[in-house]
């Protein structure tokens, strides 16, 4: 027998507590990582949403708050096709529309000419025909949400639109679009000649020199800003709201994980105040005592985090087949995130176990062993 | 400085009867000097000594015990070890893993772990193999009459057992000093005289001092000498008594 084994022993023997203290620090790992994750994800799903529509830059209206609060005249959009580099681009109006049966979703107005049809990831169907109108490619999760199929009607701004495709697209945001010709949801929105943003692919977008340029020579128009896809974000105050949010629910999630966690490990520690005392009485030193809690503090903790790990990857299979959060936002524990909370989940085990532990061998031993 | 203690002490052994601990004026009050747990005792226990601690419930006997062993501490006075005083932690602690084995009244056995593994603990960190302190726990068992039962959790075993789990821990560091606080005191009869019979003949086989703290007259007299203590004070020492020549030689003096 060693300490490691001691542990072991103790851990097997005691199997409520060490139950209960496991389920605690579980809980809390993986709570935190599922708040945390969840939190990062709103913003983390708007910009797989952009990204996968692609681009090189975003053209937004300059001073506009949020991204899809600003408006660019479609003749701007014609001046800046015309820039020397640019190699394709589109104009592209954002609407929340209400569509009757699921509430709002999110709508793009496409150019019949827009390459952005030929770049949808169809699963079924077709996308409309230049110079079609009231028809419209949902998303599969948008289809699976509103209940529709292909061919069937679909109410949008109180109008008619027929489901003539169903996108496969990979991001969750765009797995809820409805995407509809231009010209039908600047009539709805009465926005005529206006789109929301316009993306723009450059020749040589490799080239960071030729992409500032391109950017400038945009920006030069007036009243337009460019940002790169991963910038968009920065500029919006919506976001930037959304990311306090999710900070401070971040923090939130963490406090309280790691109050858990504490709880967990003083209390199972705190029990053993008699058996400290047993190991006093016995001869052992304070720092052996110590490092036979820390040892079995540390087990609970590896299993805890094992399984909180465990529940934040059920939770990611989960929440994406809840159309209320799946369609919405993505749930994604990376390692980037796991990481950090399971490097703090050990610290405040080895915090937990060490306190109660310093306090109990600082106490007279013959008091200890009193203790029940 | 234990160990320079224990070297020390080595030139002196052929006396025979040189004192192994002492209490040198020692006092302990709690509660802020509301309760006197023990007043101003002078006590000397001479190595091979078989002692027994009386007195009525709350005279001080389980104090005396606790400060013997270094779980508490005098208020004032202090202990000395083979002539030299202890004033450190960690000597007590050597002390405790070394030279001074302890038995409770409550057994004081890690509920989770087996009859082996609670004598195996005391030899953790003393540089043996765990072959080896396996081996040595498993002989220590047989020593105190459990080696068939060595693998049974300490709390499926009788109240007999567990004594003897603890004795088993309390001697397999070969300590010089045996201290036991009531070891039979939870014990049925039958049960409490095979205990004290395991306790005297480790004594008699070894030579380990022995202080055993007792409210039962008759295990009292089975030890060579007797101290009563009354309200927290030695009143009756027989070894001073026969010191002073008040009574006859016993015949393990």
């Amino acid at each position: 027998m060693n300490l490691v084994s001691l542990a072991l022993r103790n851990l097997k023997r005691r199997p409520v507590r060490t139950f209960l203290s496991v389920v605690g620090i579980g809980l809390a790992v993986g709570g935190a990582l599922a708040l945390m994750s969840l939190s990062r994800s709103i913003a983390d799903s708007a910009r797989e949403g952009i990204a996968e529509i692609g681009g090189d830059l975003i053209v937004m209206q300059r001073g506009t708050s949020d991204i899809f609060g600003g408006f660019i005249p479609e003749a701007t959009v014609g001046r800046i096709a015309a820039i020397s580099g640019v190699a394709r681009l589109s104009g592209m109006l954002v609407a929340f529309a209400p569509s009757g049966v699921a509430g709002n979703v999110l709508a793009f107005g496409w150019p019949d000419t827009s390459y952005l049809w030929k770049k949808i990831p169809l699963r079924e169907g077709r996308v409309p025909a230049t110079g079609e109108r009231h028809a419209a490619v949902i998303g599969d999760a948008a289809a699976a949400s509103m209940g529709r199929k292909l061919n069937d009607e679909l109410e949008l701004f109180g109008g008619t639109f027929r489901v003539v495709g169903i996108a496969g697209y990979a991001s969750t945001v765009n797995r809820g679009l409805v995407l509809v010709p231009l010209a039908d949801l600047q009539e709805a929105t009465y926005r005529p000649r206006q789109v929301t943003i316009a993306t723009v692919t450059i020749e040589n977008a490799a080239d960071r020199s030729e992409l500032a340029r391109v950017r400038e020579d945009i920006e030069a128009l007036g009243d337009v800003i460019a940002a790169a896809p991963d910038e968009v974000l920065d500029h919006d105050r919506n976001f930037a709201a959304l990311d306090a949010l999710s900070r401070a629910v971040a923090i939130i999630a963490v406090a309280v994980s790691a109050l858990n966690v504490l709880t967990a490990l003083v209390l199972a520690t705190q029990e053993r105040t008699r058996e400290i005392g047993i190991f006093v009485a016995i001869g052992w030193s304070n720092g052996r005592i110590m490092k036979s809690i820390v040892i079995e503090g540390l087990v609970m903790c590896a299993i805890g985090c094992g399984l909180g790990v465990l529940m934040s990857f059920l939770a990611e299979y989960a929440f994406p087949r809840i159309p209320a959060i799946g369609n919405l936002i993505s749930f994604k524990p990376g390692v980037g995130l796991i990481a950090p909370v399971v490097g703090a989940a050990f610290v405040l085990c080895v915090l937990g176990a060490l306190l109660p532990a310093w306090r109990a061998v600082r106490m007279l031993p013959a008091e200890a062993l009193r203790r029940m | 400085m234990i160990e320079a203690i224990d070297r020390g002490a080595g030139s002196n052994r052929s006396s025979g009867a040189r004192s192994l601990i002492a209490l040198r004026g020692v006092s302990r009050i709690h509660d802020g000097g509301a309760i006197a747990a023990l007043r101003n005792v002078d006590l000397q226990i001479r190595e091979g000594d078989c002692v027994a601690v009386v007195g009525a419930s709350g005279s001080g006997k389980s104090s005396l015990i606790n400060i013997l062993c270094g779980i508490d501490y005098p208020t004032s006075g202090h202990v000395v070890w083979e002539g030299r005083p202890i004033r450190k932690k960690s000597d007590w602690v050597w002390l405790r893993r070394l030279r001074i084995g302890v038995v409770f009244q409550e057994f004081n056995l890690i509920p989770t772990l087996t009859a082996l593994e609670n004598v195996e603990l005391a030899l953790l960190g003393r540089g043996m193999s765990a072959k080896h302190r396996y081996t040595r726990a498993g002989m220590v068992l047989g020593r105190v009459g459990l080696d068939h039962r060595p693998h049974h959790l300490v709390t499926r075993l009788s109240g007999g057992e567990r004594q003897r789990v603890a004795i088993a821990r309390a001697i397999v560091s070969e300590p010089k000093l045996l201290l036991a606080d009531e070891p039979t005191g939870n014990l049925d009869s039958i049960s409490a005289v095979k205990i004290a019979d395991l306790l005297f003949h480790l004594h008699e086989m070894t030579g380990m001092t022995l202080v055993l703290v007792t409210h039962d007259d008759a295990l009292a007299a089975r030890c060579s000498r007797q101290i009563r203590l009354r309200d927290g004070a030695v009143v009756d020492d027989t070894l001073q008594a026969l010191l002073s020549g008040t009574v006859a030689p016993r015949s393990k003096i």
